[in-house]
């Protein structure tokens, strides 16, 4: 039996495009230091580290030996976990894990990414290097691939894909870390925004960005002492596939791995209606279109109607079930760190402390992350113990 | 003093991939009879390109080769028009271009290619399309040029 484990703190960087006033060993001091001061920690009570990065998207190999010690990792257990999109969540899930396993009661998992430093596009494209690289087009090729199948397939529109990327730049600006901010953006403008690859537009994609991000998780024990509303992990699951790009049949559309993970992560916390039971959602949406596609797959909605829970407003803020408040991947993409950032965030949401991006009264949420092609983390946080 | 400095350093690499005996196999066939090679798997009897030693579902090995066509069906398609480096050569690829999640016939996995047609209103799901092969084999997914659409 696992033991019972909380977040009790957070810390997080400003995302932008480029953060050349610090290097990558600098960046993971700030976010560490940031979360140990909302858990009202100091470094000497850290017994763990986990690391979240993709060092190939900056060409600097071993960045856990160059940049633990900026999470506080002299003389302490130090890992790293690179997972594409994912490896912030599969970080954020692996040291859960040490805290649950009982090897650890306090531990910090901080992810990061400076992709202004490296080429991540064409890292990205340095996929299998036997067969697809050959043919490889990156994030927004893969994408646009899919969606084709998805529009074809669930009926989904080009409309209702700049809806989600509305609702999300616009909810950035209730966050003071997001990268893209846009106050007054509006869907004919990101319909009338450069094609990159059909239908994808520039401003259907996420940016990339430099940042990082902490969290910080207690023992039930430590947690009760330390901290006056802990967010409990509820539910963890994570969900692979694949060698290929070519063997996952209609990925967006049936995305086995994220159903999957759901489906267990729902079943370890009692979650039988989803876009009942939560009461908000962080989710790694790269691209507008992979919104709507995590909506079905995450079983907020039926068949064929994740365009309606966007046309309707059910995942805007004041929605039945606010999608994102943070403005999401769509707004900050800083890769390792991302995922971090969705447990980040709906922890914050539990703990009461995300100011103007506050969901009233948040007692469930869901943190999500999305990697390569297929790959899928759920976790699910409480504001109960129970 | 207070100037931030970003320091650039350039690199030229090259790397070598080990491929075991599947996939030489299918590279030799490929390269020397400019045919396709798949392999099924003996448990859920899915065919898979590129061969590879095991059905990753059912982790079972697989030695059952079938001749796969180099004809095939649209499953989902893009037109780019935004350049992005050949993670191959390093060099921007030339835009527009198509590009196909392509079922070729024999096959249960799809292959990622490119397509000669660039116009959207000639492009849909389902469509036939056929390799256009280089004169120069070299065992790669590259020995095709292109897919054309047949129909």
């Amino acid at each position: 039996m696992p033991r019972r484990v909380a977040i009790i703190g957070t810390g997080q960087t400003k995302y932008s495009k480029e953060r050349n006033d610090v290097n990558q060993m600098e960046l993971v001091y700030k976010a560490t230091t940031k979360a140990l001061d909302d858990a009202e920690l100091k470094v000497s009570d850290l017994d763990a580290i986990v690391l979240g990065n993709m060092e190939l998207f900056e060409g600097r190999a071993l960045p856990e030996m160059w940049c633990g010690e900026g999470a506080g990792g002299y003389l302490k257990s130090v890992t790293k976990i690179a997972t594409g999109g994912t490896s912030g969540s599969s970080a954020a899930i692996a040291g859960f894990y040490q805290v649950a396993s009982g090897v650890f009661d306090i531990v910090v998992v901080v992810g990061w990414e400076k992709h202004s430093e490296g080429h991540t596009q064409t890292a990205m494209a340095m996929v299998d290097p036997l067969w697809d690289r050959h043919v490889a087009s990156g994030a927004v090729g893969n994408f646009a691939l899919s969606i084709s199948q998805l529009m074809a397939g669930r009926g989904i529109t080009e409309e209702q894909a700049a809806k989600v990327t509305v609702k999300a730049r616009r909810n950035a600006c209730r966050n003071p870390y997001a990268h893209l901010q846009m106050p007054d953006i509006t869907v004919e403008e990101v319909l009338s925004s450069r094609m990159l690859a059909h239908p994808v537009r520039l401003l259907d994609m996420c940016p990339q960005s430099d940042g990082a991000c902490a969290i910080i998780y207690a023992s039930e024990e430590r947690a009760r002492t330390a901290c006056r509303r802990p967010a409990w992990v509820k539910a963890v699951a994570t969900r692979h596939e694949q060698p290929y790009l070519g063997d996952i049949e209609n990925r967006l559309i049936i995305m086995r791995t994220l159903r999957a993970a759901a489906k267990e992560a729902y079943r370890q916390a009692g979650i039988s209606q989803p876009l009942r039971d939560l009461n908000v959602a962080e989710i790694y949406e790269p691209v507008s279109y992979a919104e709507l596609a995590w909506y079905e797959a995450l079983g907020f909605c039926d068949e064929g109607e994740a365009g309606k829970l966007i046309d309707e407003g059910i995942t805007e803020m004041g929605g039945q079930l606010p999608v994102n408040p943070s403005g999401g991947v769509l707004c900050s993409n800083p890769v390792g760190a991302s995922g971090v950032i969705r447990v980040a965030e709906a922890a914050i949401q539990i703990m009461g402390k995300g100011e103007e991006r506050q969901v009233p009264g948040v007692k469930t949420a869901l943190a999500h992350g999305y990697g390569v092609y297929a790959w899928a983390d759920v976790m699910i946080l409480s504001s109960e113990l129970g | 003093m207070n100037e931030l400095i970003n320091i650039e350093i350039p690199m030229a690499l090259r790397w070598q991939f080990g491929t075991g005996r599947h996939f030489s196999r299918f590279i030799q066939t490929l390269r020397n009879e400019g045919k396709i090679l798949g392999i099924r798997c003996p448990q859920c009897q899915r065919v898979y390109i590129p061969p590879r030693l095991i059905c990753g579902n059912c982790y079972r090995e697989m030695a059952e080769w079938v001749d796969v066509k180099d004809t095939g069906v649209i499953q989902g398609y893009t037109v780019y028009y935004h350049p992005i480096l050949d993670p191959v050569t390093g060099e921007p690829r030339p835009i527009p271009y198509g590009m196909a999640l392509i079922k070729l016939d024999g096959a249960d996995t799809t292959i990622n290619h490119y397509l000669s047609e660039t116009d959207l209103a000639k492009l849909r799901i389902g469509l036939k399309v056929r390799a256009v092969w280089r004169s120069q084999r070299r065992g790669f997914i590259s020995d095709i040029s292109h897919f054309e659409v047949i129909q």
